[in-house]
Order: C-alpha cells, then structure tokens, then sequence
C-alpha cells in the first residue's frame, strides 16, 4: 500500500500533468479515458515521480499502467525491491 | 514524366484505371488552379466519373474497393501534375472515409457510402483545433447526449476539403460516453443545423484545395452516428490517421517524379560554361541524390501500404510520412536550385512543387512530434528491431544491433527520464527510419527500378542511419547548452526547464 505521503506527491504529479485539481484526481481513474493521458504523458508522469522520489524507473515496467493505483503500486513496488538515489555526478 | 520511373500496378483493372487518371491528369492545368485558389468545377466531376472518390469504399457501397497500395499508386499518379488535387482526393479517400467503412453501423454505411463513393458527398476530417495541433488529447470540442441525439459543440481549424465537404468526421470529447477525457468520433452531415464553415485559408501551397475552420454551435446528431466505440474516438483516431498518412506518402513520391522529371529536363538542356549543366559532376551528384531517394520513397511506402496488420500499419505510417515528406522538400528544394533563377519563378512549374509539399512535413502529426513518439516507441519496445524480417541489406544487421545496443544504453542510463531527452529520442527515431527505408528499398526497389541506383539509394540510407546513431553522444552533452540559450533567448525559464544535467556522455 502506498504511504500517503507518496500518494499526496504521486496525485500531485498526475494533477499537474493532466491539468485538473488534485481533489478531483481518484484511485480508479484511468490515466488515458478519464485524466486524458496518452503514453508520451505516462512516460512524463513517471519521469517527475522519478525526480520527486528520487527513485529509478525502469521504461519497460512503466508501459502497463493503466490507473492511478497501478501507478502508485508501481511506484511502491519499485521503493519495496530497495529505493535508490539517483545517480550524482 | 519518365516512364522508367512510373508507379505500377498488378492487375489489369488498377492498370486501366492509371491509364484514365493519366489521360485525365493531361488536361489538368495546376497552375492554373493554383493562381484561382480553386479547381474547375470540371475537374471534380470528371474525377467523379472516374471514380476517384470511389478508391477505398468497398464495392457493395458503389466504390472501387481498392487496396490500400493500388489507391497510393492512384494518388502518387495525380500529385505528379496537381498536388492539390492529390491532397483533396487524397483526403477523402483516408481520413474523409475510413472511420465510416471501418467503423459506421451498417445502416450508416447503407446512407453514407454510395453518396461518399459517387463524389457527390465528398469526406473531411475534422480534429485539430486552435488549442489542440499535435497535441489531439487536448480537443475542447464536446459531444454529449440529449435525449435519443448527440450535441455538439466547438470549432475545428484546419479542415481539409472543409468548404465543400458533405460530411465530417469530427473527434470529440465525450465525457459521457467513456470517461472524463474520453473522445469519440462522431459522423456530421455538413447540412445539419449549426454547421458552419468559415471562409478558405489563404495557404503557402496546395493552394486549389480547400482548408477551413468549421464551427459546430449545438448541432444536433443520431446516436447511431457515433463511430466505432463510444470513448475510443483517439484510438480510431490513430487507425484512420494511418491511412491518412501513408497516401499523403504517396502523394510525396508524386511529386518527387515530377520535380525530378522537370529538372532531368532542364539539366540536360541548359549550357553554362559551354556544356550542359546536367555534365558538370557536381549536378550529377545532385541528380542522383534525388533519382535514390524517389527510388527509397516509392518502395518505402509499397511496403508500408501492403500491412494488413492495422497494428504493423499505425506503426509504420508515421515512418512514411515523415521520411516521404523529408525526402520530397529536398528534392523540390534541390530542383528548384538546378533550375536557377528560373526555379524561383512561378511558371516554370518547380517553385510550386516546393510550395505544395511544404505542409506535409506538418500536418497529419508534425513531424517534430512524430519523430519523439517514434524514438520513446523504439525505446520502450518489448522486442529488439525487426526490421531484418523485410529481407535486409549487407550492412543493416550491424547497424540494426547497434540501434539495439543504443536503446539498451539510453534506457539503462536514463529510465523513464528519457522521455525529457526529445533530441537524443529523435536521433534514435531516424536511425530506425533510414534503417527500415534501406530495408524496404532493398527488399522492393529492384522491381521497379535500375539496380545500380537502387544500392546507391541503400548504402546513402545505412549512411544516414549510422550518422544518427553516432549523433546521440553529442546530442547528450549538447542539451545543457541548448537549454541555458534557449532560456537566454525567451527571457523567462521555459517551462519544463530542469536542473542542470553535469552528466556528460563518455
């Protein structure tokens, strides 16, 4: 299950990029049909969580999201096989 | 035109039919559409009883039930004289009509085909709006149900054939009808009540076709004329942009044999310095140049238009119409720089040529945005490239391993951020694009044409592969730069400005 903090952040992510109200944004809405999302906007969305969570995320996991829980259990998946920093130069 | 290099076709019908469009095509006057902004009436009814509206509807409705192939060697015939004309046909016979053969009801099909095939409905397709270019999923225009219709509402830019279409293929948001950003497709009749088409563009080129913007202000529509499935009007979209895009390929080589033809004409006659022009190496450098790449085009869009597989089809097409319209502006550019100062002339004929194909490398999916979903669909492909599977050349299994070898680089490097890197995505997609085009041209082009210009045009497409792979190091430890000019240049950070990346490519 997704901390609610991690949850907050990931909502605020899809917000952003499906430019609606955080409030508005819920767990079985699906990124395409319902937050308008195409699969160049999937890739954005887990780009920013990326940043925001400071955490890798492998492409060929990323393309079988298809709602806001898929991506906050992925997300929790990827943080329960070890988090890790994004590499410093 | 040359006839070593005109399109052919398998069966004795589609044969007939090219030579009518031939003898039609002659009486044609382009230029003199292109200065009235408008064809003949004429022109649209001798098109009509050939019935080269009638190219993909299917016999049962009164068409011709051509494949998709034989229907880009049709419009590939026309755009060698009238781009134009190619483009207005063009368009109904893909984007006008494909949502309803493929998707209508068949009562739907049963009012609307025979009309469609008889040319005297002609099809458009109504989707990019002032908001919402490359970007379709940000559509305004709204469909939503009342009572036993639907009502819609909005404006669409750009329409194709907008002032004399019978009917719209329009794509809209249907919130009701699949989700809170779900679209549709929808059938308008252009005579429906709140229709209304704004005045034509004044346009750069393809001047004789007609560009709209159409307003829908409440009209009002059946339910049965929703197409396909209610809330997957992008998903149909895509399908129906797949056709659209391969016969506006085909409408490229069109007019690559007609920019190459004038100019064989005109390289070989004109003197300077006491020989033809056509003599001096560097011409025949050029000419060649332009003689490989008709050659790439005109096999890359056959292999193209043969997919039976819609999925081999919408993953393709894009390849085609970005490469067929890259292609077809340097060789018009190049045309009209053989030609000199007559080139920048109208009447000669080539500087039209140029005009005409400039649109196509931004309509259907400009190819800036193309060529991103391109590399993201290359880098997040399950499979390693395939390309092999079309019969490859000595050379393209290294540079296909290579391509391979990139992706894994980029992906293990970056993750999903590679979707922030658009150059180094568009570096990927055109290796994979010169790479499928050599494959395809070796696989195709000796049927058609001379096997020494054939492995030219194949060995200048591995070329250009190859450059583009070895452009991506470069491009990595461009983008900081590019960024803080960029940033210099607007005034304001852009914004998706990041924190600067200190990695640099090894």
């Amino acid at each position: 299950m997704t901390t609610p903090d991690t949850r907050t952040r990931i909502v605020a992510a899809i917000a952003k990029i499906a430019e609606v109200e955080p409030s508005r944004v819920t767990g079985a809405q699906r990124l395409r049909e319902d937050l308008g999302m195409d699969s160049l906007g999937s890739l954005e969305l887990l780009s920013l969580i990326s940043e925001e969570l400071k955490i890798d995320l492998e492409m060929e996991d990323a393309m079988d999201i298809v709602t806001v829980d898929d991506a906050c259990a992925f997300i929790e998946k990827v943080r329960a096989e070890g988090e890790r920093l994004v590499p410093q130069v | 035109m040359f006839p070593r290099f005109e399109p052919e076709v398998a069966d004795d019908d589609a044969r007939a039919l090219l030579a009518e469009v031939r003898r039609f095509m002659r009486t044609v006057d382009a230029k003199a559409a292109d200065d009235a902004s408008g064809f003949p009436p004429a022109v649209l009814d001798t098109a009509r009883s050939l019935g080269l509206f009638a190219l993909t509807i299917p016999s049962a409705h009164g068409g011709l039930g051509l494949s998709l192939e034989t229907a880009c060697v049709v419009i590939d015939t026309i755009a060698t004289v009238d781009r134009s004309l190619a483009i207005t046909i063009g368009l109904h016979a893909g984007l006008g009509t494909r949502a309803v053969v493929e998707l209508a009801t068949s009562a739907v099909q049963d009012v609307w085909l025979p009309r469609l095939a008889a040319g005297t409905c002609v099809g458009a397709f109504a989707a990019t709006e002032s908001g919402a270019g490359s970007d379709l999923m940000a559509v305004r225009t709204t469909l939503a149900p009342s009572g036993d219709e639907l009502v819609l509402d909005g404006e669409k830019s750009f329409v194709t054939n907008g002032g004399f279409a019978g009917v719209f293929t329009v794509l809209a948001r249907s919130p009701a009808l699949g989700g809170e950003r779900a679209h549709s497709l929808v059938l308008v009749p252009a005579d429906s009540a709140g229709v209304v088409v704004g005045r034509e563009e004044k346009k750069l080129g393809i001047r004789a076709s007609s560009t709209t913007t159409v307003r829908f202000d409440g009209v009002r529509v059946p339910r049965a004329h929703v197409l396909g499935t209610p809330g997957r009007g992008m998903d149909h979209a895509h399908d129906v942009l797949a056709w659209g895009r391969t016969l506006m390929a085909a409408g490229c080589v069109g007019t690559v044999r007609a920019a190459l033809g004038a100019t064989l004409g005109h390289v070989t006659t004109r003197r300077q310095f006491g020989r033809t022009i056509g003599s001096q190496p560097a011409s025949r450098e050029h000419v060649a140049t332009m003689a490989s790449k008709l050659c790439a085009m005109d096999a890359l869009v056959r292999y193209v238009a043969r997919q039976t597989d819609p999925r081999m089809l919408g993953a393709l097409s894009p390849i085609a119409k970005v490469f067929c319209s890259e292609e077809a502006f340097a060789v018009c550019d190049q045309a009209v720089q053989l030609h000199g100062a007559l080139g920048f002339l109208e009447p000669f004929g080539v500087a039209r040529m140029l005009r005409d194909c400039r649109v196509t490398r931004i309509f259907e999916g400009a190819n800036d945005v193309l060529l991103v979903r391109l590399g993201l669909a290359r880098a997040t492909a399950k499979e390693s490239w395939s390309g092999a599977a079309m019969g490859a050349p000595s050379g393209a299994r290294d540079l296909a391993a290579r391509l391979d070898g990139v992706v894994d680089r980029l992906r293990a490097r970056y993750g999903v951020n590679l979707v922030r890197h658009q150059t180094i995505l568009q570096h990927l997609a055109r290796a994979e694009m010169y790479l499928s085009a050599a494959c395809a041209t070796w696989s195709r082009g000796f049927t058609t044409f001379d096997a020494t210009l054939v492995q030219l045009a194949v060995e200048d497409l591995l070329t250009r592969a190859g450059h583009h792979l070895d452009a991506i190091g470069p491009a990595e430890a461009r983008e900081d730069r590019v960024l803080a000019i960029t940033e210099r240049l607007y005034g304001t950070p852009a914004a998706d400005a990041r924190p600067a990346n200190t990695e640099v490519s090894p």
